[in-house]
């Protein structure tokens, strides 16, 4: 799941200055889950700038909110239908993907991010969440015992563990456990402690080719192109 | 008037869907009563409205707050934590506290069509209040000197004082019912005559049963009925220094403690079964043998022989052998262990029987019963209905009450020449037992029982011996209902992210992944402490009872529009718990003793005050905003660790925008060794100097 946390409110609140109408739109799924941008969210963050408003005496919004089920897919945001009609700015409570999604699908209204986008996680105990994947798009799991070197080792090495280990703990935060040792311990259980013993080449940090796509389904259908 | 209405309580919101289930106290209660409602009412210290839902379901609420055998508490879910809820003591201090004695009934004839009622115990009086109410003539025939059957002549006054009876009677009589005493019916033709349109028969059991032993018609043999009716009219039979009492049921209980009271020396119970089987009620036979009286377990009596003016009985011991019908172990003589003793009287109370004159001409059935349609209470006869026990044979007040309210509803469809509506239940029922988990987290409070008189003091004459709680006791035993059935739901699952924040917070364990991976929150286990609504990101969790969903922010927009008057002090608004004791005074210790405006917002346990909530008192031009609970008296778990919670995000909001996050505080009941008074009076003075302090800011900004 992605997980996001809300922008600090006085950021939100300079982003918006320009704009007089504002849609606060929430997003039903990860940020849903990740208490950064659902209908909870979108609510207390309506109730906060209206506050603030009134408090400072300076600005002249009107807010108005929604919650869509999720903002990636473009279906669900023709649910928006008439909503768009009277406003100046949606101040999307989506992820990255949901902010751009609006942004294609609606050319000629702006969009605000009202969450930082963080990264790829789980979820440790209600109300913490814990990075878990880089999206590196070469996944090494099956190597490491299923723990990630690239996100849990403050280094990202490959080659673990490094000097810096001490009591199991990583040397830049003592709080945080070496991920190598979670690593080796692991493949110890599993009894597959020579993939500890293998040497892994370096990343390739060649530019990934981007724009990424993804395609799930045959890329072209037997006589037919796809251009 | 519509008569279908009459017969289900009153939803208070109409037109919102009311998702609650019927708990097993009201299922069980033959009047139906809604004793979830007046519970809660209780434990907020709103005592009138108690007693207005009371009245509601109950004709006489007075009356069964004394004797009522409470068929709700046994079926109270509380039972499986710890103890039921003393709902009847509950009902009693309502109808005192309430003062259900001032309450006026009015009526007005607006039919022509004349009803006889014939008997005058709870089910024929319960017949005519409603008649009357909904503008029927109404007379009722009763063949003793005074009104009330059973209540007048059968249960001792100590155990329902006579004025309680009378306010009830005269309350009719105020009404407009016509009264006939010492009028005993022989037929019905002449009442037709007579141009009564519908009859309703409620006669009672007043035939005793005979033990069928050899000597029953001794002088010095007395059945229980007779007995307690002799006393109950003023009479006072000669009972000797030795009385035993044949039975196991409440009129032996009662024929022995009554026996007690007249001053016989030496009373004992002769049951032939143990003490698992007797049917009297436990809390009776415990106080039975307080005040002194001998209960001896398998033994019957054989013979009776009157020698010397004294009586010569003859017993056998018993023993449990196979089960009856009744599924009870048949008791069995043992051999060879008959033994005789010297006694003055004999009571034999083992049941009653109705005895309906035959010229009424109605179907007799099993146990003398007459035979009616159990949902129309009508007989073989056209216009004829009977209800009570002289239907059921002998059975409890509300029972007869529940009988006398639908003859009445059914008797009107007669006379309207209307086919009866249907008795449809318009609520689902709660079923289903708590889960061991949940038990485990519902916090353990004590049953308090009411105090009563001294088992040496009461023994001694005819005083009532129940005595009412007080107040604090009152609201602190109504605080443990569990509020079965208006738990909350997902009203709309497509709006679950399924987060699973519900089941992760959820103090009782309740919310739980099915085998599809949808979240489930059974009505069965949830405690109603609403602090998963609050949490769900996705607000997708609502209470099923539209007023409870509406509360809060209701009560939010009264405070406002109230607070608009207050120009010139600095507001403050309070969301403050209602349940416990800070719905008995505290509350209104912490408004009077304030030196600023503060506007209270009522709220249901604080637990369901959300972090928008906060904010949204602020947004009004609240100066300060504080948060008031009972803390560790919480009925609830972890309501003041959610409370806290939800102040630390709105803090960090007040102080994003430059308001002092010290003008959100929490009182908490039992968390601080200060007073919650001067706790407040602190805020307060801490409020008017911030706010003095931003006036003078704002002066030199501008
Ligand atoms: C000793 C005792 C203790 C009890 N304790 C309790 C208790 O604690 N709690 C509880 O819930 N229940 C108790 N009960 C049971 C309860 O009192 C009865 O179930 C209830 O009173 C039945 O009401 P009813 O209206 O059907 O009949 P009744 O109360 O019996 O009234 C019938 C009336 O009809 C009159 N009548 C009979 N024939 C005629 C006629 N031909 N013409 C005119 N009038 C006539 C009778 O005189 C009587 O007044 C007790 C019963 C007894 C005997
Ligand atoms: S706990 Fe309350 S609602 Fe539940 S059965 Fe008992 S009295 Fe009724
Ligand atoms: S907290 Fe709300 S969104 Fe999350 S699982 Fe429960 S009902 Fe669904
Ligand atoms: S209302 Fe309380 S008891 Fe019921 S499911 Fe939610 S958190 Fe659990």
């Amino acid at each position: 799941m992605i997980v996001a946390e809300q922008k600090p409110l006085e950021d939100i609140i300079r982003m918006i200055v320009p704009y007089e109408r504002v849609l606060i739109l929430g997003c039903g799924t990860c940020m849903t889950v990740c208490d950064a941008g659902g209908e909870r969210e979108v609510s207390f963050l309506h109730n906060a700038l209206q506050l603030a408003q009134a408090r400072s005496g300076e600005g002249a919004h009107t807010f108005s909110e929604h919650t869509v089920k999720r903002q990636c897919d473009p279906e669900f945001l023709e649910a928006l239908g008439e909503k768009t009609a009277d406003v100046d700015v949606i101040l999307s409570l989506g992820c990255g993907i949901g902010v751009q999604a609006i942004a294609e699908y609606l050319p000629d209204m702006p969009v605000l991010p009202g969450v930082n986008t963080s990264f790829m996680g789980m979820t440790k105990e209600s109300g913490v969440w814990d990075e878990r994947c880089a999206a590196c798009g070469e996944c090494r799991l099956e190597d490491t015992g299923g723990i990630c070197p690239i996100t849990r080792c403050t280094k990202g090495i490959l080659n673990g563990p490094c000097a810096g280990v001490k009591n199991g703990k990583c040397e830049a935060n003592k709080d945080m456990d070496c991920a190598w040792i979670l690593i080796y311990q692991r493949l110890e259980r599993l009894q597959q402690l020579d993939k500890m013993r293998r040497y892994y080449p370096p990343r390739n940090f060649r530019a990934i080719p981007r724009p990424r796509r993804i395609m799930s389904k045959a890329e072209t259908v037997t006589g037919e192109s796809n251009g | 008037m519509n008569v279908a209405n009459t017969s289900y309580p009153v939803n208070r919101t109409e037109n919102v869907p009311d998702h609650s289930l019927v708990p097993p106290c009201q299922d069980a209660c033959p009047l139906h009563m809604d004793i979830r409602e007046y519970v809660g009412l209780v434990s907020q210290g709103r005592i009138m409205e108690a007693l207005q839902v009371i009245r509601t379901g109950n004709p006489f609420p007075s009356i069964c707050a004394y004797v009522c055998t409470h068929p709700c508490e046994d079926a109270c879910r509380r039972s499986q934590v710890d103890k039921p809820i003393a709902i009847r003591s509950l009902k009693r201090f309502a109808v005192e506290f309430g003062g259900d004695r001032m309450v006026q009934a009015e009526a007005e004839t607006t039919h022509a069509e004349k009803v006889a009622i014939v008997g005058s115990g709870p089910a024929g009086l319960a017949c005519a209040y409603y008649l009357k109410k909904f503008g029927y003539p109404v007379t009722v025939l009763e063949a003793h000197s005074e009104l009330g059957g059973m209540l007048r002549v059968g249960i001792p006054q100590y155990r329902l004082p006579r004025e309680v009876l009378d306010i009830e009677v005269k309350r009719l009589t105020r009404m407009g019912v016509e009264i006939r005493t010492d009028t005993r019916v022989v037929s019905l033709d002449l009442l037709f005559e007579l141009g009564y349109k519908a009859i309703f028969i409620t006669i009672g059991a007043h035939q005793s049963l005979r033990m069928g032993i050899e000597g029953e018609e001794s002088p010095g043999v007395i059945d229980g009925a007779t007995f307690l009716r002799e006393v109950n009219l003023g009479l006072k039979p000669s009972l000797g220094r030795k009385v035993a009492v044949v039975g196991g049921g409440n009129v032996a209980i009662d024929a022995a403690r009554t026996a007690i009271r007249l001053g016989v020396k030496k009373v004992s119970i002769l049951y032939r079964r143990t003490r698992a089987e007797m049917p009297a009620d436990p809390a009776e036979i415990e106080q039975a043998l307080e005040e002194g009286i001998d209960i001896r377990y398998l033994v019957t009596p054989t013979k009776v022989k009157r020698e010397n003016k004294r009586l010569n009985v003859t017993c056998i011991k018993m023993k449990l052998g196979k089960p009856d019908e009744s599924g009870r172990q048949r008791p069995v003589p043992v051999k060879g262990s008959k033994f005789s003793e010297q006694i003055d009287t004999l009571i034999a109370a083992i049941g009653q029987a109705p005895q309906t004159p035959d010229d009424f001409g109605v179907r007799i059935g099993k146990g003398s019963t007459i035979q009616v349609d159990p949902n129309t209470l009508t007989t073989n006869r056209a216009g004829v209905f009977a209800g009570g026990d002289a239907v059921t044979g002998p059975a409890t007040v509300t029972e007869a009450l529940a009988a006398g309210r639908l003859a009445a509803l059914r008797i009107v469809d007669y006379l309207q020449h209307r086919y009866p509506l249907p008795v449809k239940e318009a609520k689902e029922k709660l079923s289903g037992d708590l889960l061991p988990e949940t038990i485990e987290m519902i916090k353990k409070i004590e049953r308090a029982e009411p105090p009563s008189l001294a088992s040496e003091v009461r023994a001694r004459d005819f005083e009532p011996i129940e005595l009412v709680y007080s107040w604090e006791q009152a609201i602190n035993e109504a605080r443990r209902c569990l509020r079965c059935g208006v738990g909350v739901e997902i009203l709309f699952q497509d709006k679950c992210a399924t987060c699973l924040t519900c089941l992760r917070v959820c103090p009782y364990h309740v919310p739980h992944l099915d085998a599809s991976g949808a979240i489930c929150i059974p009505a069965d286990q949830c405690q109603a402490c609403g602090i998963c609504v609050a949490e769900c990101p996705a607000k997708a969790i609502v209470l099923r009872k539209p007023f409870d969903r509406r509360q809060v922010n209701d009560e939010l927009s009264h405070a406002i529009k109230s607070a608009a008057e207050l120009k010139n002090k600095p507001l403050i608004i309070g969301f403050c718990c209602q349940y416990g004791l800070f719905g008995t005074g505290t509350l209104a210790d912490l408004w009077r003793g304030a030196g600023a405006g503060v506007s209270i917002v009522p709220v249901l346990c604080v637990a369901k005050v959300e972090a928008s909530h906060i904010l949204s008192a602020f947004e009004t031009g609240a100066e300060g905003v504080f948060i008031a609970g009972c803390g560790e008296q919480c009925a609830r778990e972890n309501t003041t660790y959610w409370v806290q919670q939800r102040v630390a995000k709105v803090r960090k909001v007040l102080g994003s925008i430059g308001l002092e996050p010290e003008r959100l505080q929490v009182f908490a009941l039992g968390t601080t060794t200060e007073d919650p008074v001067e706790e407040l009076d602190k805020f307060v003075e801490q409020i008017g100097s911030l706010r003095l302090a931003s006036v003078i800011k704002g002066e030199v900004k501008s």
